[in-house]
């Protein structure tokens, strides 16, 4: 589908899932870590001004207001911006969403240069949550991802958030070149000490583009061996659970309430808005994406224009497929009631059709009316969804 | 047309000497195609040359030249620039009675300058030296004429001087085509005689016919004959290369043009063939007809056994724009049925696989390639072998030969010992070496074959930074201590994956070959042994351990659909792999024993 084909910034129709959720990216950093493959410039903080015009325009091209449960401001750094700007940003969205009562309001940021002031603009302007890209407690493993914070600092931000904002959450990242089975285990330990109630752990991917997937090509960083990889992952969900943070999703744990519900939305397939640079939207059963490149995005919007990568209407059958892919993403699975109300069709039936091999080798299993992955079956998840598609 | 007005010509030179160029220049500066034109129409037809900057096919075009008050008909008659197309080029010469010798003023004579020229000269062509880009910042004007006369006994004193990216000095080409090379030497009352020099398929008109007219003329209506294939037919329409097919009413002696005949089938015109009249048939064909000679085969499979009457029909429309190419059906234990393909070199069969998957869409399994060898069996009987598994068992061999090329590089001086050492390391026995300045030279050895298609090309230009350059020629075969090496994966062979290898290097390539094989095949869910094996004698082994972990935890904020695409693409990557039991090999594995070898 060519994006001219379609008006993705249609007022949603007025249907049970029209979009409660809105997404923003903030496309500015300091610098660029080797692995990060996101939509964002380092270092060119003169162009936030035009930014935010352009969002302004973006946002405005949309017509009426709305209420929505969930608001994730992404990047990027959001934090990179001054209190000013952050400021705007808010005057920006809230000109035309609003939060419900008992909404939750996330906002990504990274420790390193995290100021008093930007938290406590961000609490005024209603931020409850804040989700901090910690990544390692070891200085070795922030070194080689070129984090630019040492353990001391992100420990300093963990305890100011927590006085501050009503949910933490803490980003870590295992399987780094050159990291130990006993540094994650101490990354860990050292999460638990904090009163944070959410922790997001990825596997470190290396992503076409970046640094890291170059020098992978060159032969001069090693991918972590599959084994260490697993035992990390293993190692993730016992002892959070443990420490009452149980894995509630492929690469997320929470104390029971403390799940993040704008993510739940993209798990469970719903809709939602967004704006900024590479930020991609699901509104009218049509997924859209921004450009990727931040100046072409910006100069497109400064100049009324939309900026789309690409837009693709999906149909019934592809909505259901979709649907089955990121419900295994969660612990507790797929309803099967649900899913037979949204979609009249059996979520069952479809995975005899077609993933029937994974149910026999126990990587997925139908228990209390949902299909879900086994613990065998998170370790896999790629290979058992792939079948789905 | 006098055929006083008539000449036929080439361009010949090293790859990137700028032929494409020159050649455009001619075009435009006659007028023969408008600037506008130019783009739309004068690049390569084909997408992989376009890609790769090689000419693959012979193109043609008559170019009208007003000089001295006389309107000259040029042909310019273009050739294959690779080494693996030999036979095409001296096909095109010998459509031709003289050549431009296109030289790079700064890189020089390079090894494909010196074979062209070689062919040129055996086609006892007039050649006219040209030193090309002569408005580089660094040129070596006079040292590059050194060359042409000391490397290829050339007179360099009257060469041109030109730059074909800039015009400079194109009506000076003009000039010594018309003045310097001799027009065609053909008798207008004598039968009709034209060598075929190419050919094409026309989903429309069927197949055309590339003709040099060199005795009497030809008319539409006329009966011809084919005269090495037999075929008869009526001439529907005939014309010439203006550039494009523009029809005329005859052509004669000495002049270039096309043919169609309503001959649809792909398999009945072959290039070099000489094409006559039914009626009053000329006495003798044109000699230095000969079957173009395939020294590397590989298998090639439909990935699904559906594709298998496809792959017939893409393989017979290829084997028709490209005589040089052959196919004919086997059948492997592991891969089913599918075709034993025959090509000139590595370019030309990378050339047709990539061809065969860009234009037809086509999922290919494609062996890794050997080439041709010759076995004396116990009863003294010589079997030809292009596939290692047609090798009898040992006890039957009483002789295993192999090709043996003769191998000319020239390189940089520096270079003179990294390449005897690379061509020792090969088998190689050294025969000469030549100095063609105080920088560079040339030198020659005597290699087997198998040893430089696998990655000769690739370790010369690594060790000469790019410097470097090579031409060989087959000069016939000779027996060697050969054996034929099998792969076991989860303790079945795969025929596929068989090769033949010399016995002193059989246990460092067999632990290469593994090794890379271990690299290639995803990792299952259970562990997959692979070895390789001489006879019933495991040589190496790997194993590949069970997979434990295939998640990507990251799901790129709310960007479902890249996600999702990534999961496509997870799963169309299994698309590509064949089952061998349990075991699911990818298509690039089939590749390894190439790739084993480079990684050594």
């Amino acid at each position: 589908m060519k994006p001219s084909d379609v008006d993705v910034y249609a007022p949603p129709e007025n249907s049970h899932v029209s979009p409660r959720a809105l997404y923003v990216h903030v496309p500015f950093c300091r610098h660029r870590c080797g692995y990060c493959d996101f939509t964002l410039v380092a270092d060119k903080d003169d162009l936030v001004p035009a930014y935010l015009k352009a969002l302004e325009n973006e946002v405005n091209r949309l017509d009426g207001e709305y209420e929505v449960d969930t608001i994730f401001i992404g990047g990027g750094t959001p934090t990179h911006l001054s209190t000013k700007q952050m400021e705007r940003l808010a005057e920006i969205l809230l000109s035309r969403f609003q939060l419900t009562a008992g909404g939750e309001f996330s906002v990504e940021a990274n420790p390193d240069g995290l100021s008093d002031d930007i938290m406590k603009t961000l609490s005024g302007i209603g931020v409850n949550r804040i989700s901090l890209g910690v990544q390692s407690f070891d200085p070795e493993v922030l070194k080689t991802l070129e984090r630019q914070h040492t353990p001391v600092e992100a420990q300093a931000v963990i305890e100011r958030s927590v006085d501050i904002f009503a949910q933490v959450s803490l980003d870590l990242i295992f399987g780094v070149p050159g990291q130990t089975f006993d540094s994650w285990i101490a990354t860990l330990e050292a999460a638990r000490q904090f009163p944070v109630r959410h922790i997001s752990t990825y596997g470190l991917t290396f992503e076409k583009g970046t640094d890291f997937y170059r020098r992978l090509q060159q032969g001069r960083i090693q991918v972590a061996p599959d084994d260490l990889e697993r035992d990390m992952y293993a190692a993730a969900m016992s002892q959070l659970a443990r420490a009452g943070v149980p894995q509630y999703e492929i690469s997320n744990f929470a104390a029971v309430g403390a799940e993040c519900r704008h993510n739940t939305v993209y798990w469970q397939a719903n809709e939602y808005f967004a704006f900024g640079p590479g930020a991609a939207r699901y509104v009218n059963g049509v997924r859209s994406t921004n450009a990727r490149n931040v100046s072409r995005w910006i100069h497109c919007w400064l100049n009324g224009k939309s900026a789309l990568q690409e837009v693709e209407q999906l149909s019934d059958e592809e909505k259901r497929r979709e649907a089955v892919f990121l419900g295994l993403r969660l612990v507790e699975g797929i309803d099967v009631s649900v899913f037979r109300d949204r979609f009249s069709s059996d979520v069952v039936e479809i995975a005899n059709a077609s993933a029937q091999q994974h149910l026999q080798t126990g990587l997925l299993e139908i228990a209390d009316n949902h299909l879900r992955l086994t613990l065998d079956g998170r370790f896999l998840a790629d290979t058992v969804m792939a079948d789905f598609l | 047309m006098d055929a006083r007005l008539i000449r036929n010509f080439s361009i010949i030179a090293h790859i990137d000497h700028g032929k494409s160029t020159l050649a455009d220049q001619l075009l435009l500066k006659s007028g023969t195609i408008t600037e506008r034109e130019f783009r739309s129409q004068i690049l390569d037809d084909l997408d992989i040359e376009r890609d790769r900057g090689i000419t693959v096919k012979a193109r043609s075009v008559t170019i009208d030249y007003v000089y001295q008050g006389e309107t000259y008909e040029l042909n310019l008659i273009d050739t294959p620039g690779h080494v693996d197309f030999h036979y095409e080029v001296s096909r095109s010469l010998a459509a031709c009675e003289g050549a431009l010798l296109l030289i790079d003023a700064f890189q020089g004579v390079q090894a494909q300058t010196v074979a062209n020229a070689y062919a040129a000269i055996e086609a006892d062509l007039e050649i006219v030296p040209v030193v090309n880009k002569i408005d580089l910042a660094v040129t070596r004007i006079d040292e590059v004429l050194d060359e042409v006369e000391t490397v290829l006994g050339l007179d360099g004193t009257d060469a041109l001087r030109v730059s074909a990216k800039a015009g400079m000095n194109i009506e000076s080409v003009f000039e010594a085509i018309i003045e310097r090379l001799p027009p065609p030497a053909g008798v207008a009352k004598n039968p009709f005689k034209a060598l075929v020099f190419d050919s094409k398929y026309d989903k429309y008109r069927g197949v055309v016919t590339y003709v040099r007219v060199v005795d009497g003329s030809v008319c539409k209506g006329d009966n011809i004959r084919f005269m090495r294939e037999g075929v008869s037919s009526e001439v529907i329409e005939l014309g010439q290369f203006r550039p494009g097919l523009v029809p005329c009413d005859e052509l004669r002696p000495g002049q270039v043009g096309y043919i169609l005949t309503g001959v649809k089938e792909l398999n009945r015109i072959t290039i070099g063939d000489t094409v006559t009249m039914a009626r009053a048939p000329a006495a003798e064909p044109l000699p230095g007809y000969q079957k173009p000679k395939q020294m590397v085969f590989c298998g090639m499979y439909p990935l699904d056994a559906t594709g298998f009457e496809s792959l017939r029909d893409e393989l017979q429309k290829l084997s028709l724009n490209d005589s040089s190419f052959s196919f004919q059906p086997e059948t492997s234990d592991a891969l089913g049925f599918g075709f034993r393909c025959g090509f000139l070199g590595m370019l030309h069969m990378e050339i047709v696989q990539q061809r065969l998957e860009r234009e037809q869409d086509m999922d290919l399994i494609q062996t890794a390639p050997n080439v041709t060898y010759e076995i004396v069996n116990r009863r003294g009987d010589v079997m030809v072998i292009d596939n290692p598994q047609d090798v009898p068992d040992a006890g039957e061999i009483q002789e295993f030969k192999e090709p043996i090329a003769r191998v000319t590089f020239i390189v940089p001086a520096d270079n003179v010992g990294t390449i005897m050492q690379l061509s020792q390391d090969r088998r190689g026995i050294y025969k000469n070496t030549e100095f063609l300045g105080p920088q560079r030279a040339q030198v020659i050895y005597e290699l087997p074959l198998s040893e430089i298609v696998y990655d000769m090309y690739d370790k010369l230009k690594s060790v000469t930074r790019g410097y470097g350059t090579m031409d060989y020629e087959i000069i016939g075969f000779e027996a060697a201590d050969l054996v034929k090496m099998d792969v076991l994966v989860k303790g079945e062979r795969v025929d596929a994956l068989s090769t033949i290898v010399h016995r002193t290097t059989s246990d460092r390539r067999g632990r290469a070959l593994v090794k890379r094989l271990k690299t290639e095949i995803n990792k299952h869910q259970f562990e997959i042994a692979i070895q390789a094996a001489i006879g019933a004698k495991i040589i190496a082994r790997e194993t590949i351990s069970a997979f434990r972990k295939n998640v990507t935890a990251k799901c790129y904020g709310g960007d479902i659909s890249r996600k999702r695409k990534l999961l496509e693409k997870q799963k169309a990557g299994k698309k590509r792999m064949k089952q061998f039991g349990a075991v699911e090999i990818p298509q690039k594995a089939f590749l390894s024993v190439l790739e084993a070898n480079r990684d050594e």
